[in-house]
């Protein structure tokens, strides 16, 4: 009864969004899903010894409504959907929980953007981006193939860095001069799959020099309290070069220290990372290649941690520019000797529309 | 070891078939942007690709925010602008490494049109503007009719939406009550339907096929002020010199010095047979102010 009835409610709510685009056109809905079909080229690293050695698998579907109130004022609500927003169901009487690994939505945006408050501003309440790596994911440009550096830490080495690409909270952004923008955030710093759980707020700044015209220089940090004893920072420097037509060159650097990450000898131990990508467009809408190559320091104590990771690939759209074949192969080698390269090669099926 | 080499080499031959065959394609010059210039564009350029067979263009609309950002992304070759750019798309090019050159390609009286019903003949800016920021709500108010002003105007990412908002309406906003239309056909369907009904248009699109102003419209006279005379948008001699206040040059963007194939197009263009197709469509001709720019932009 319940199902039939959030049916009916989300064919009303459809209904209702789809007829309000049709007589307001500053509406605009827009859908962006990626898939993967996965081949392990190794069978003998650490990532590639797992049984299943070939997959289809989703990575991201979004849905992002957007609506332009008026000059100074637009709204954003974007939908995204992964399996990791597996919880289903929660016992209240014992606290335990039910999984399952299917596609779920979940909200990664939803605020109000006001561009009134000082001049060349931009003010985004709510659900926000933060600035973290927002400006090295549109350089990198390749969000389907691979997520940025600090995005993607996790991921690749398993340590916790505190870097999320939204969260609730204010962000302002803006240009002082020509060649000076600068972006502010006051935020939970739990992300937005987590609600605030700590009296704690996260603080970040950026500074983005434009000495020429295709080249910046950004200085970015951020800082949180841990608790009454501990704080964590993450400083980071980016350079992009975008001075020769079709061609963008991106690289990042970060430090993460946080007080809590103790050594066995209670020795603080500094998290960091080094990327370097680049893109060539032959034409934009249709060929492209890139390639990144990453230097992963997990704990800058321990000396064989350390890990590489180069990508390599062609964005190809054969019929229109939101159909996209993205063939890439991931090369992931380790300091450990004992530990032996993994090659990846995935197929990205690209979808925008 | 196997797989790898085989899925390597299936991937580079992919990526060879790939760049083989890219070249082949003949090199097609994108035209993306304003809809008051679209149609223009489109006839500039077909009678272009008559004179110059072997040569391709494509010409799309989307308003003039659509073009600059397609120019900013280097996503075309052309962006055609009916406004200036924004202090924030020329610091988007600054970072992203665009230098854009401008080239005027006509001139537009930017025209004022009623249903033919209306009997009012002229407005001043300062009415103009009133009307358009929801100030004045009956026609009464500035002489017409007694009947609400139904107001018809462009998207936010037209141009002519953002040339009106700054030249009349003094950067102020819109009134919430305007229907944002797509394009300059949809306002004067919305005027020909609409007895109170008041909008604007490119000067262009007041023609029949036949080179006749429509049937059901009226254009009314703008003034600069309550003390001057007001004037049509179809008195050449007025937008030329300026008293017709609502007058803008329509532009033309690439990144930096246009490419052979795209310069030529441009020269033609600007040249005395582009500018007769300019004449042609109802536009008004580029001056030597412009042309000046022009040719020291192609080269």
């Amino acid at each position: 009864m319940a199902r039939k009835t959030s049916i009916r409610f989300l064919l009303i709510f459809g209904l209702v969004l789809l007829s309000a685009g049709i007589v307001f056109a500053q509406q605009t809905f827009n859908t962006t899903v990626y898939f993967d079909y996965t081949s392990y080229l190794s069978q003998d690293g650490p990532l590639t010894s797992a049984p299943k050695d070939n997959f289809f698998a989703f990575r991201r579907a979004y849905f992002t409504y957007e609506n332009r109130i008026n000059d100074n004022l637009k709204f954003r609500f974007r939908y995204d959907a992964d399996n990791t927003a597996n919880l289903t169901s929660v016992d209240i009487n014992t606290g335990s929980t039910k999984k399952d690994d299917k596609l779920r939505p979940f909200i990664k945006h939803l605020y109000f953007d006001y561009a009134g408050l000082l001049s060349n501003s931009s003010l985004k309440i709510g659900m926000t981006p933060t600035l973290t790596f927002e400006m090295a994911e549109a350089r990198w440009g390749y969000r389907s193939v691979a997520k940025t550096l600090l995005d993607g830490y996790k991921d690749i080495t398993g340590v916790e860095i505190d870097a999320s690409s939204a969260d609730i909270g204010a962000n302002l952004t803006g240009s002082l001069a020509k060649s000076v923008r600068y972006g502010v955030m006051f935020y939970n710093g739990a992300g937005y799959s987590h609600p605030e759980g700590d009296r704690y707020k996260k603080i970040a700044g950026n500074i983005q020099l434009i000495p020429a015209a295709g080249l910046s220089v950004v200085g970015y940090m951020d800082y949180e309290k841990q608790d009454k004893d501990n704080s964590a920072y993450t400083y980071k420097l980016d350079g992009y070069f975008e001075m020769v037509k079709n061609l963008v060159v991106g690289t990042e650097y970060f430090v993460y220290r946080n007080d809590k990450y103790l050594t066995a000898e209670q020795v603080r131990y500094d998290v960091s990372g080094f990327s370097l990508f680049g893109r060539y467009s032959f034409d934009p809408d249709v060929f492209s290649l890139f390639a990144r190559f990453d230097r992963y320091e997990p704990d800058n104590k321990v000396s064989s941690d350390e890990m590489s990771l180069i990508i390599a690939g062609l964005d190809w759209a054969p019929f229109h520019k939101s159909m996209k074949l993205q063939p890439n192969i991931w090369l992931t080698s380790y300091a450990n000797s004992e530990k032996k390269n993994d090659v990846v090669f995935n197929l990205t099926f690209f979808m925008s529309f | 070891m196997k797989k790898l080499i085989a899925t390597v080499t299936l991937g580079l031959a992919v990526m060879a078939l790939v760049l083989v065959a890219m070249p082949a394609q003949k090199k097609m010059i994108q035209i993306k942007g304003s809809d008051t210039m679209v149609n223009l564009a489109q006839i500039l350029a077909e009678e272009y690709m008559a004179k110059n067979p072997g040569t391709a263009l494509a010409v799309l609309g989307g308003g003039s925010g659509t073009g600059i950002t397609a120019i900013i992304n280097q996503t075309c070759d052309i962006a055609n602008h009916s406004r200036e750019w924004k202090q924030k798309e020329i610091d988007q090019a600054w970072e992203k490494g665009v230098k854009p050159r401008f080239f005027a390609i006509a001139v537009d009286g930017l025209s004022t049109i009623v249903n033919e019903k209306n009997t009012l003949e002229k407005l001043t800016m300062a009415e103009l503007a009133a009307i358009y920021r929801g100030e004045v709500k009956n026609w009464k108010m500035v002489g017409g009719p007694d009947k609400p002003v139904s107001l018809y105007g462009r998207q936010s990412n037209s141009g002519t939406y953002v040339f009106m908002q700054e030249h009349v309406l003094g950067n102020k906003n819109y009134s919430t009550d305007m229907k944002e239309m797509n394009g300059n056909a949809q306002i004067i369907e919305g005027i020909l339907q609409d007895e109170a009904g008041i909008g604007y248009v490119g000067v262009g699109y007041l023609y029949d096929k036949d080179g006749k102003i429509r049937k059901g419209l009226k254009i009314l006279n703008i003034a600069k002020d309550a003390k001057s005379q007001a004037f049509s948008p179809l008195d050449k001699a007025a937008v030329d010199s300026g008293d017709y206040p609502v007058a803008r040059p329509l532009y033309q963007a690439t990144n930096g010095k246009p490419s052979p194939a795209v310069a030529s197009f441009i020269a033609f263009e600007t040249g005395p047979e582009g500018q007769k197709i300019v004449e042609r469509e109802g536009f008004y001709t580029i001056g030597g102010k412009y042309k000046e720019q022009n040719e020291t932009n192609l080269r």
